[in-house]
């Protein structure tokens, strides 16, 4: 990890990789798509919505792991002090942000026909929701302050206490009565989902993992390049 | 997929919703890191020509 603390390096790792993670995502998305809407069937209740599943689990996945990845590299940035660590959890953000506004749109589209609601105040969907706000407001904060370290230090203390939230949303339909239907993947004895609606699920999951984390490295490489322009025009001044 | 099933509507819509907002992300990911990466680049040659 700390070979990577290096920007440079960093950068260099990243424009080696870069290509070979987007041939995997677009790879991933295409397999993924064709099992969801072709080869995955119907669900005897539900019939064609089902089809909703393969983009809103992965979204909401996605929105977890986001937010847990953004925990992580606050920690790693609190203990360690790694360059690039506040880097890492700033421009996960937005990314996770709109996985999680994803969850919360295409789960309202499934509430609709199957629940009869667009919305309840039920305990999986107001964890998540609180989720969004936790992605809001650790934005708000690099967008509030000026000074990347200042902005760092609040923004560390928001994603570290916000990462209560992430085992609330996981266990909110295990600890509460809920609407929403308990794990059927990642749980306890395995998965209760039929195979063939399981693959493309796992499939569309690693898709979006990919395109995470390609947007990821690229954010960051964007992120250095900032820094790079305010550190140039903060010597400017000083030249001055 | 049956297009003429029940519900059909939402489905479209949840695919047509991750589609936009995945590709719009990408996008502006994509155009930021070209912007922010090419006036990095300009910056940093204007002042070693300053220098030199």
């Amino acid at each position: 990890m700390q070979y990577l603390a290096n920007p440079t390096r960093f950068l260099k790792l990243a424009n080696a990789v870069l290509p070979t993670v987007w041939v995997i995502t677009l790879l991933l998305f295409a397999v993924g798509l064709y099992g969801a809407l072709f080869t995955a069937p119907q669900d005897y209740q539900q019939g064609e919505t089902v089809r909703i599943m393969y983009v809103h689990v992965p979204a909401a996945w996605l929105a977890l792991m986001v937010y847990s990845v953004m925990a992580l590299a606050s920690a790693v940035a609190v203990i360690f002090r790694h360059p690039l660590a506040d880097v890492a959890a700033k421009t996960a953000a937005p990314i996770g942000a709109v996985f999680c506004f994803l969850s919360l749109a295409t789960g309202s589209l499934w509430g609709k026909p199957m629940w009869g609601a667009w919305w309840v105040w039920d305990a999986r969907l107001t964890s998540m929701f609180v989720l969004m706000l936790l992605y809001i407001g650790y934005m708000a904060i690099w967008a509030a302050i000026d000074e990347p370290h200042r902005a760092a230090m609040v923004a560390r203390v928001v994603a570290l206490v916000g990462f209560i939230n992430v085992p609330i949303v996981k266990f909110s339909v295990d600890w509460w009565n809920s609407l929403h239907q308990p794990a059927s993947v990642f749980r306890m004895g395995g998965p209760t989902i039929e195979k063939s609606m399981l693959w493309p699920l796992l499939v569309m999951g690693l898709a979006y993992t990919f395109l995470f984390l390609a947007l990821h490295l690229v954010s960051i490489r964007a992120e250095i390049a900032a820094r790079k322009i305010r550190q140039i025009h903060i010597a400017e001044i000083g030249d001055r | 997929m049956d297009f003429n099933a029940n519900h059909v509507g939402f489905v479209v819509a949840s695919y047509a919703l991750s589609v936009v907002f995945m590709v719009g992300l990408t996008l502006r990911v994509l155009m930021r890191d070209r912007k922010l990466r090419a006036e990095a680049e300009r910056l940093e040659a204007q002042r070693r020509k300053e220098r030199a």
